[in-house]
């Protein structure tokens, strides 16, 4: 690490941390409340700090680079596998955000 | 335009949504269900037993039973019709599903109650509750082999999951097939005592005139009677006619079937709210306890209680749960077949009885003796210990502790608004005088005035409060709006972090509560479990 320069905050955190292995056990690996993910880097709904600076923030702004790729499929459709179309017709999410629909198959 | 998938796994929750509020067939019995299973998995699975091949090492919930078939749907082009698809779910929850004892601990998912930190063993926890619920592979039992194949599913449709932290910086697949799968197999075993023991037991019919009570946000507590006429096998017809604590009216029809001997699901509408009721009975069918929560948005529900109406008269509740020394309060007992005299106990004087029926007897009482949990007494029917006498309020707790609310809306936009109910528990000291410890008495839910604060430093400099949304009188957080908003910097969106606020006044002083809350962007993924 003597040679790199800590960029952003989750990396300044982690230069923060090193040497210290509960530190950096607390970075990774925070519990976050049922149904959401944050130990991804980054999380849907919270960074591995717990806290949100360090999220794809707005969403809306890189939203198909990363649920393309199924970063966070139990919460974004992925449309690798399982929702191919779900874009479709919503190109600029940063514009189209309202027509972002979702897959509820909660209804019994 | 449109996503066509999302729009047809909308019709097809719609069906079964329809399905269950307007009286489908009769679901599957014992022996119709292996042709069904022939007719409609066949064409892929091979028979194995008395049943086909990969379901015969799995046992799981209702729920559970209904992902899978999604995802032969979905992903395998399965075509099975929405009455065939319950038909199934109700077989396979029947024959392939969890005893009580197995649901236990873990039923905060079933009922949707999702508001929570979950205790999840760290090897479970980070390799496969990091993305959804610990309780979502809990509340499933498969041999080794099924464990193992369930991750081989996992890297076949998320292939990226291998660049995920906790993934990438270590032999993952390794430590998941070779490790993880035998330590699920032990811990959520296929072949279990419980499930035998339960597969053996009598099952009891749960018709008949339940006596109920619960919390639903906005509108407060209530209680009721619920009527459950069977209307095929394991399934009933519902209606409900109660009251809320206010006085105010209910009434509301449905219908409910119950898998698995015990696994009550309703679909009501009360007084025009859709609403969808999750209880386990106990094995003689005399109790169910769960949570109800509204149709369309599951996070908004509160606890929900029934007990069966027999010969024998009994109490219920008593509404509110607590009373203050000192002090003199209207209270209403609730119950059923109530005749005789009302006693609070020792120490509380039942000063009137103001009106009575054989289910409630409403009267003013003044309690006098030491801080406790009373018996409420009408008759011959006695409710242990429903009563908190109480001298002072020492802590408030509020619930949940942690929260997630999800920002949607406005107008048009697809995604809707997630909000948190929030309700304040007081607590008395105890006999040792300090809050904190073990001996604190619980004194159930009190009146409180909400508000929102930032969560701390970093949350109060980006004013998070400012934008998150607004917490009203009724404890009900309403989140702001989705999208990006151009009036935080680089359009943040209206999402952050905030503590909530329960401040409960008491003569004397007041006494504040804190919870949790993050204000996310929407989930899209919204599973039978998440």
């Amino acid at each position: 690490m003597k040679h790199l320069k800590s960029l952003n905050k989750k990396a300044q955190r982690l230069d923060a941390a090193e040497g210290k292995p509960e530190a950096i056990e607390e970075v990774v690996a925070m519990q976050t409340v049922v149904g959401c993910t944050a130990t991804t880097d980054p999380g849907w709904e919270i960074d591995a700090f717990g806290g949100a600076t360090s999220l794809c923030q707005p969403m809306e702004a890189d939203l198909y680079g990363c649920a393309d790729s199924c970063w966070w499929p139990a919460q974004v459709p992925d449309t690798m596998s399982h929702y191919p179309d779900w874009g479709d017709g919503k190109a600029d999410a940063t514009r189209d955000w309202r027509k972002l629909d979702g897959i509820f198959e909660d209804k019994i | 335009m449109e996503n066509e998938t999302n729009i047809g796994s909308k019709v097809a929750a719609g069906l079964l949504a329809l399905a269950a509020a307007f009286g489908a067939p009769a679901p599957a019995g014992a022996a119709e269900g292996p042709a069904l299973l022939a007719a409609n998995c066949l064409s892929c699975h091979s028979a194995q037993g008395s049943g086909i091949s990969r379901v015969e090492g799995q046992r799981k919930s209702p729920e559970g039973w209904q992902m899978t078939i999604t995802r032969m749907q979905e992903q395998h082009g399965a075509r099975i019709s929405p009455e065939d698809k319950r038909r199934l779910i109700k077989y396979l929850a029947d024959t392939r599903g969890l005893a009580p004892t197995e649901t236990a601990g873990w039923r905060y998912l079933l009922e949707h109650d999702n508001n929570r930190v979950e205790a999840i063993d760290e090897r479970y926890r980070d390799l496969c509750a990091r993305c959804h619920s610990g309780a979502r592979f809990a509340l499933q039992r498969r041999s080794e082999d099924e464990w193992k194949l369930l991750m081989h599913t996992h890297i076949g449709l998320n292939p990226t999951l291998e660049f995920h932290s906790l993934a990438r910086d270590r032999q993952w697949f390794q430590l998941a097939v070779n490790e993880v799968a035998p330590a699920l197999a032990r811990d959520f075993a296929l072949d279990a005592r419980a499930w035998k023991t339960w597969q053996a037991a009598p099952r009891v019919v749960l018709g008949g005139s339940w006596r109920i009570t619960g919390y639903l946000p906005g509108k407060g507590a209530f209680e009721g009677r619920m009527r459950a006429t069977a209307a095929g096998v394991d399934r009933f017809e519902l209606a409900i006619e109660g009251r809320y604590a206010d006085g105010a009216p209910l009434s509301g029809r449905g219908v409910a079937t119950v898998y698995t001997g015990y696994e009550w699901r309703g679909s009501v509408d009360i007084d025009g709210i859709a609403l969808r009721q999750v209880m386990a009975a106990d094995a003689r069918g005399e109790r169910m306890q769960g949570r109800q929560h509204l149709a369309d948005s599951r996070r908004m529900g509160g606890e929900l209680s029934a007990l069966r109406e027999g010969a024998a008269p009994m109490v219920m509740a008593v509404m509110p749960a607590q009373l203050r020394r000192g002090e003199t309060a209207e209270l209403t007992v609730v119950g059923s077949g109530l005749s005789g005299a009302v006693s609070l106990g020792k120490g509380v004087r039942v000063l009137e009885v103001v009106s009575r029926s054989a289910d409630r007897v409403m009267l003013r009482a003044r309690a006098e003796g030491r801080d406790g949990l009373a018996d409420v007494v009408v008759g011959t029917a006695r409710g242990k210990g429903l009563l908190a006498v109480y001298d002072r309020v020492a802590r408030v707790e509020v619930e949940p502790a942690n929260a997630i609310a999800r920002v949607g809306g406005p107008g048009d936009a697809q995604m809707e608004k997630v909000g948190v109910a929030y309700r304040a528990v007081g607590w008395a000291a105890g006999r040792d005088g300090k809050p904190g410890t073990a001996d604190d008495l619980r004194l159930g839910y009190l009146r409180a005035q909400w508000s929102i604060e930032p969560a701390d430093e970093e949350a109060d400099k980006a004013r998070d409060q400012d934008f998150v949304g607004r917490i009203g009188a009724d404890g009900v957080f309403v989140p702001g709006d989705a999208g990006p908003n151009p009036a935080r910097p680089k359009s943040l969106g209206n999402t952050g972090r905030v503590n909530v606020v329960a401040v409960v006044d008491q003569a004397g002083g007041r006494v504040e509560g804190r919870g949790k809350l993050d204000v996310a962007v929407p989930d899209f993924v919204h599973r039978a479990l998440d």
